[in-house]
């Protein structure tokens, strides 16, 4: 490990009460690549990812972006750093139109001015706001809905949304919370594309946490397996589907016939 | 709402607001001054209450504090209210810096039980700190002043009352529409969301109750405008209740709702005359109906109506 890496996770250990939720896990990110996290649920996933985020903090460990430690930093000072993330269970603020989620989830690209006041700077500041972000509404199919309270939109939409705010922070690290989870085929068909369209073409690192598994073995560049908290199995899609300690964390001893 | 009704409304506007110094007895004329004191009053916690979802009841410390002030400055000096009036707001803002830094860290019940508890503080002190309020026996005050004349009664008062409350309103309606008005309403909505986008949480707080302090203040000196005499039982509770009844009634949140419930609550007393022994009794029973009936208000009421008319007529034209 001598090569820096764009993104690291060195060591860190994350306790609740007597839980210990993840145990010395580390992983590594790069550039233009999707790195998925699978496992179990409970196995430690949307916790790391919320460790990376700084909603949890965890008590050993470290967190690195391109050599800069995330954990020194204020929990709001993250985003600004360019580290967008989704939400497990979709986070949007419901009662404000879908372009105004997209222009909150800015904030941290959107220079300062004085609120009181109308004026040029403020214009100019707000009109290419209001542009970026409608740029990135059209990307995902949304900007025809940009009116529309957020909580009007059905589910696969206000997923799409979710994934939208977090495109708004203008992120070199994206951490994806179960993006596919609840979405008819056909939209994850989509989510596919637009995965690779991110990293391959955008050069985004996306960390991605999913169960839906077609999607992950389409898109994924590598593969961490995590399980009661510990890593158990690290490689490229190809190696993750023959290592028997996955599977048995999967499927459970004796089923390596049906695996 | 297309630009023509905008500006159908806004010269209505006008034309009362002209008519009502031209037409009414000074009588009117004073009811629209208080009017107009307690729309910034309800404009202030609104931005805290409504947009930015803060339980703070604080408001009347720095309402008091913004007429203390100005009111001391007149006695003592004769500064233009255009010097006074910043002052008495300034000094309410900083109060409200102090007590908002800790009272961030606090949540809901706990924020709302924390400030009611610095409001009582707060009167208490106008109630005893004699040398400088006066106490319970009230502060008489020297009329505000122009820098070319002294402002003695409400006709004289009330250009410059107009004048205000169409500068705080003007200035809350940017603040709404500006970046920190959408982080206020991130705060209400997700505190996650507002953590993923960027947005400090506890500065954005403290930012909102500053600016809420500020617009109390303000009222408190719109008050010296066309008064000459406080009583600390104006800061109290009483106060409290109505102008919490005024944004909840109006559409908590809503710059138009807020005037609206600022309109009909401060023209109940003068159309239920016979009944003002029952006043609070009343208002009690309003909130308590809204809050169970019409929890986002009369204007919530409005624009859902509107919403839902335009998504038919957009079906229909589908």
């Amino acid at each position: 490990m001598t090569d820096a890496h764009f993104f690291e996770i060195e060591n860190i250990n994350v306790r609740f009460g007597g839980l210990h939720a993840v145990q010395d896990f580390s992983m590594t990110a790069e550039k233009g690549r999707i790195h998925a996290l699978i496992g179990p649920n409970g196995a430690g996933k949307s916790t790391t990812l919320n460790c990376i985020s700084r909603f949890y903090v965890p008590s050993q460990g470290q967190i690195r972006l391109e050599g800069q430690s995330l954990l020194k930093m204020p929990a709001w000072t993250i985003p600004g750093l360019g580290v967008g993330r989704t939400f497990q269970n979709i986070e949007l603020c419901m009662q404000m139109s879908v372009l105004e989620n997209v222009l909150v989830g800015m904030s941290p690209v959107i220079k300062n001015y004085l609120p009181f006041f109308p004026g040029r700077r403020r214009g100019v500041i707000e009109a290419e706001a209001v542009r970026d972000a409608e740029a990135i509404l059209d990307s995902l199919g949304l900007l025809a809905d940009r009116a529309l309270p957020a909580e009007s939109l059905d589910y696969g939409r206000q997923k799409l949304l979710d994934l939208a705010r977090a495109l708004a922070v203008k992120p070199r690290l994206l951490l994806l919370d179960e993006p596919a989870a609840g979405l008819r085929n056909q939209e994850i068909a989509a989510l596919n594309t637009l995965l690779k369209e991110l990293a391959h073409e955008r050069g985004i690192s996306i960390i991605l946490i999913e169960h839906v598994m077609p999607l992950v073995m389409g898109v994924a560049d590598r593969i961490t397996v995590l399980n009661f908290g510990q890593k158990i199995a690290e490689g490229t899609p190809e190696e993750i589907r023959r290592d028997e300690g996955v599977i048995e964390a999967y499927l459970g001893k004796g089923s390596h016939a049906a695996g | 709402m297309p630009r023509t009704a905008h500006m159908g409304i806004a010269a209505l506007v006008l034309a009362v607001l002209v008519a009502i110094p031209v037409l009414g007895s000074v009588y009117v004329v004073y009811i629209a001054n208080l009017l107009m004191m307690y729309a910034v009053l309800a404009i202030g916690l609104d931005i805290l209450l409504g947009r930015a979802g803060q339980f703070a009841f604080a408001h009347t410390a720095f309402f008091g504090i913004g007429i203390y002030t100005t009111a001391l400055i007149n006695n003592f000096t004769g500064l233009p209210f255009v010097l006074t009036i910043p002052a008495g707001a300034a000094l309410a803002g900083l109060v409200g810096v102090a007590i908002a830094l800790p009272a961030t860290r606090l949540r809901h019940l706990y924020l709302g039980l924390a400030t009611f508890a610095f409001a009582e503080v707060a009167q208490w002190v106008f109630n005893n700190w004699e040398v400088v309020t006066g106490g319970a026996n009230g502060l008489r005050f020297r009329p505000s002043n122009t820098g070319f004349m002294e402002i003695t009664n409400d006709i004289e008062a009330y250009p410059f009352v107009v004048i205000i409350t169409l500068l705080m309103i003007w200035i809350a309606r940017n603040l709404n529409r500006s970046k920190l008005g959408r982080s206020f309403e991130a705060i209400k909505e997700s505190e996650s969301v507002a953590l993923a986008s960027g947005i400090s949480v506890n500065r954005t707080k403290a930012i909102a109750f500053t600016i809420s302090a500020v617009f109390a203040g303000v009222a408190g000196g719109i008050f010296t405008l066309f008064q000459s005499f406080v009583h600390p039982d104006l800061l109290g509770f009483d106060t409290l209740v109505l102008v919490l009844s005024m944004i909840v009634i109006g559409g908590l949140g809503t710059l138009p709702g807020i005037l609206l419930g600022v309109l009909i609550l401060g023209l109940l007393p003068e159309v239920m005359r016979d009944l003002e022994v029952f006043q609070e009794l009343i208002y009690g029973i309003i909130l308590i109906a809204f809050l169970m009936f019409m929890p986002r208000g009369i204007w919530g009421w409005i624009s859902q109506r509107a919403e839902r008319r335009r998504a038919v007529e957009s079906q229909v034209h589908d």
